[in-house]
């Protein structure tokens, strides 16, 4: 058998993988870094035409599209680690059948299409559940399968825009501002994460599969829990731009440089002394008396950090115990020697791109392992052989009938 | 039933929340109050209702000896050390710090904004020629205390003694978009555009009448879009035809948006965005959240009693496994 899976914890448990964009498959990303053995069951034009129109948006693999550019989109590789690529045509009756045979061998299977997708290729979960009763079925409709939102669509910017973050996100009450990061797919990913696992340690004892419903709306409702909480409680929080409730100071300050700030945060009285004198402002202000003086506290801020960088600012303010850090773009953050030290990113995909890690380490965690993002098609043989026991000759067949492809069609 | 201690603060809370609606025995070990974006009260209901709260004189070492897993939240990777982390003898031990155990850093002094900052979130939020925006509330910490509750349990399916160290910073940079590869592979470094995911046009916030709308009008969606706006022959603009027309011409048509839901209400544009499946989302405020009759039919809430005996309404588990029903905790004390 072709060994794709890393070392962890879930080393055995078998993902067919049929998620897209980016909860899913960042989930997913997640349960292979913990050994988990994945297929990515993908559809022809599951990465696109063979001639893309533009480029994608986070670039190509190596720097330019190269003769297969639908396997060299950054932003799809950056996610598809660990994985073998099964592309077969589910629209087919014997593609459909197929999957349904690795079905009835695998642990769990994943989707993120819309409600309607699976059932329409007649791959309901009851369908699934009669090929395998201890499949755990994990599906992401963004409000769910039920309730009077079900057939609204939705992206992670739109939903964060119903979870409450919206409204406490912004430059204050009047100017709300929306991440722009869809914040609700990763609130979602690591929430698939955590289902999962739950569900195959429940599965031991029950020996039953089950449905999981993931939904972006509630989970970034989820998030809001202690502003909804404190509402109810007759106390409202409201947009507070960069200040925090408790602590003062708090905020992102301007350094030296366009576009070059800090983040500071005085987490306690201590911190505020060994700050006052530094900036010479009183040190006995307790946090009352410095919620007064904010902005003769920001402005004497604003001036020690004039003639500084953000990283000088952050290391000096970091040697007298101040919580401080540098703004960070991509390339500061690749270049930071806690990152550099921890060996946060990676370079096993081709070209040798540094690709982020993961934030677990234990024992058989272990980069090393991993394995880029397959080429389309790539493992179609393998896969079919390991799993189902399929001849050569079968599998020739298969390609040969349009059932598997390892290019997308003209 | 298995033991989970729980020690530290808002990241080690949400996965011994986790742990508790997973059936999990949760004792968990005060130490002090940290700073929060809401109420004391508030926090302790959303995170530790169902658990078991114990003052931080106990005897921590014994406890965490009788556990079959802990999850220890510290301020820094010495401070681990202090509580005799290493020296527990419990099968599944996760460690979290805002920077991991190891490295120059391992011991730097953190808040939610600053790690924010250095793992590329605050870079990318608020507007072009303004300053950053950090997040507000608990994002950093609740993520974090996901992937450990995650680890925790891949260890204790595996039935291996496990011990992890998990760094907030690291979760961060984990979960970035496409800032990372748009920077290697593409050699650019993506910026802040206030509420505009920029790639994509129209895709930012609006006001209305009362309140505001995020509209994400990805190509599919352009011409019922216009449909919904009231607008259906600006179809026939050659300026919009195409996305990169109208990223081209994105001022002129965020005018034109903006001109067409100032006149509409919340609840007009929210029946539009049904009536013509367009991905939108009307702001909802926290009373609107809570008032949503989309969560109370899918039975989302779970009613938690606080520590001073009112009743609230909190957000369900953000998974539903097999349509369990949601249920009621308390909030304990610290004994």
């Amino acid at each position: 058998m072709t060994q794709t899976a890393a070392l962890g914890p879930l080393a055995g448990v078998k993902i067919l993988d049929l998620t897209h964009v980016w909860a899913g498959p960042l989930a997913v990303r997640y349960l292979s870094d913990l050994g988990a053995e994945v297929v990515k069951v993908e559809a022809p034009f599951g990465r696109g035409p063979q001639v893309f129109p533009y480029a994608p948006l986070g670039g190509w693999l190596g720097g330019e599209a190269g003769d297969d550019p639908w396997n060299r989109n950054a932003i799809f590789a950056k996610l598809m680690r660990n994985r073998r690529s099964l592309c077969i045509d589910l629209k087919s009756e014997t593609g459909r059948n197929t999957l349904l045979e690795l079905v009835a061998e695998a642990d769990v299977l994943m989707e993120n299409f819309s409600a309607r997708a699976m059932p329409s290729l007649g791959l309901g979960y009851e369908e699934l559940r009669r090929s395998n009763k201890r499949l755990i079925y994990v599906t992401m409709p963004g409000f769910g399968h039920e309730g009077p939102l079900k057939e609204r669509v939705a992206f992670g910017p739109t939903v964060e825009a119903m979870s409450g973050l919206t409204e406490m996100l912004g430059y204050g009450p009047e100017e709300p501002r929306n991440t722009a990061m869809a914040l609700m797919d990763p609130i979602t990913a690591l929430n698939s994460v955590a289902a999962v696992v739950t569900a195959l340690q429940e599965r031991e004892t029950s020996d039953e599969g089950v449905r999981i419903e993931m939904s972006l709306h509630e989970g970034g409702v989820a998030y809001s829990g202690p502003w909804l909480i404190d509402w109810q409680l007759g106390k409202p929080n409201q947009s507070m731009g960069n200040a925090h409730p408790e602590l003062v100071p708090h905020g992102v300050y301007r350094c030296a440089g366009a576009d070059q700030w800090l983040a500071l945060a005085c987490c306690n009285d201590d911190q505020w002394r060994s700050l006052a004198e530094l900036l010479g402002l009183e040190t006995s202000w307790t946090r009352q008396v410095r919620q007064a003086h904010t902005q003769q506290i920001d402005a004497a801020i604003d001036l020690w950090l004039a003639p500084l960088s953000k990283q000088e600012a952050a290391e000096k303010l970091q040697a007298i115990g101040i919580a401080a850090g540098p703004v960070n773009t991509v390339p500061d953050m690749v270049a930071d020697p806690q990152v550099e030290s921890r060996g946060f990113f990676v370079p096993y995909e081709r070209f040798n791109t540094p690709m982020p890690g993961t934030p677990i380490k234990m024992e058989g965690v272990d980069p090393d392992t991993w394995s880029a993002c397959p080429a389309l098609g790539a493992d179609n043989a393998s896969v079919l052989a390991d799993w189902l026991g399929l001849s050569e000759e079968t599998i020739a067949e298969l390609a040969s009938a349009g059932v598997l492809h390892d290019k997308p069609p003209m | 039933m298995t033991k989970v201690l729980e020690v530290g603060g808002y990241a080690a809370g949400y996965a011994g929340r986790l742990f508790v609606r997973a059936g999990y025995d949760v004792v968990r070990v005060e130490q002090g109050v940290k700073p929060a974006w809401a109420s004391q009260q508030a926090m302790n209901a959303y995170l530790h209702a169902g658990k078991r709260r114990v003052s931080l004189d106990v005897p921590i070492a014994d406890l965490a000896d009788a556990a079959d897993i802990v999850i220890c939240e510290a301020d820094r990777a010495d401070d681990l050390v202090k509580l005799g982390f290493d020296a527990w003898s419990t099968p599944v031990k996760v460690a979290l710090t805002p920077f991991g155990r190891t490295g120059p850093h391992a011991n730097w002094v953190a808040s939610p904004n600053t790690i924010l900052a250095m793992g590329g979130y605050t870079n990318l939020m608020g507007d072009e020629e303004r300053v950053p925006l950090t997040l507000p509330g608990h994002y950093l910490e609740f993520q974090t205390g996901a992937v450990g509750y995650s680890a925790a349990v891949a260890a204790a399916y595996a039935k291996r003694s496990a011990v992890a160290d998990i760094g907030m910073l690291e979760t961060l940079m984990s979960l970035s978009q496409f800032t990372t590869v748009l920077w290697h592979c593409a050699g650019q470094i993506r910026g802040r555009h206030g509420s505009d995911f920029w790639s994509v046009a129209p895709s930012d916030l609006f006001r209305c009448l009362d309140g505001w709308v995020y509209v994400n009008i990805v190509p599919t969606f352009w011409d019922p879009f216009l449909a919904l706006l009231g607008v259906p022959d600006l179809v026939l603009d050659t300026r919009f035809e195409t996305n990169d027309g109208r990223r081209e011409h994105r001022d002129d048509l965020r005018e034109l948006i903006a001109g067409a839901f100032i006149r509409m209400t919340r609840v007009e544009i929210d029946e539009r965005a049904a009536t013509y499946r367009v991905p939108l989302g009307v702001v909802r405020t926290m009373d609107h959240v809570l008032a949503e009759p989309h969560l109370e039919e899918r039975d989302f809430w779970e009613a938690i009693e606080t520590e001073s005996g009112a009743t609230v309404k909190s957000p369900g588990l953000p998974y539903n496994i097999a349509n369990r029903p949601r249920v009621a905790h308390r909030t304990e004390a610290v004994r």
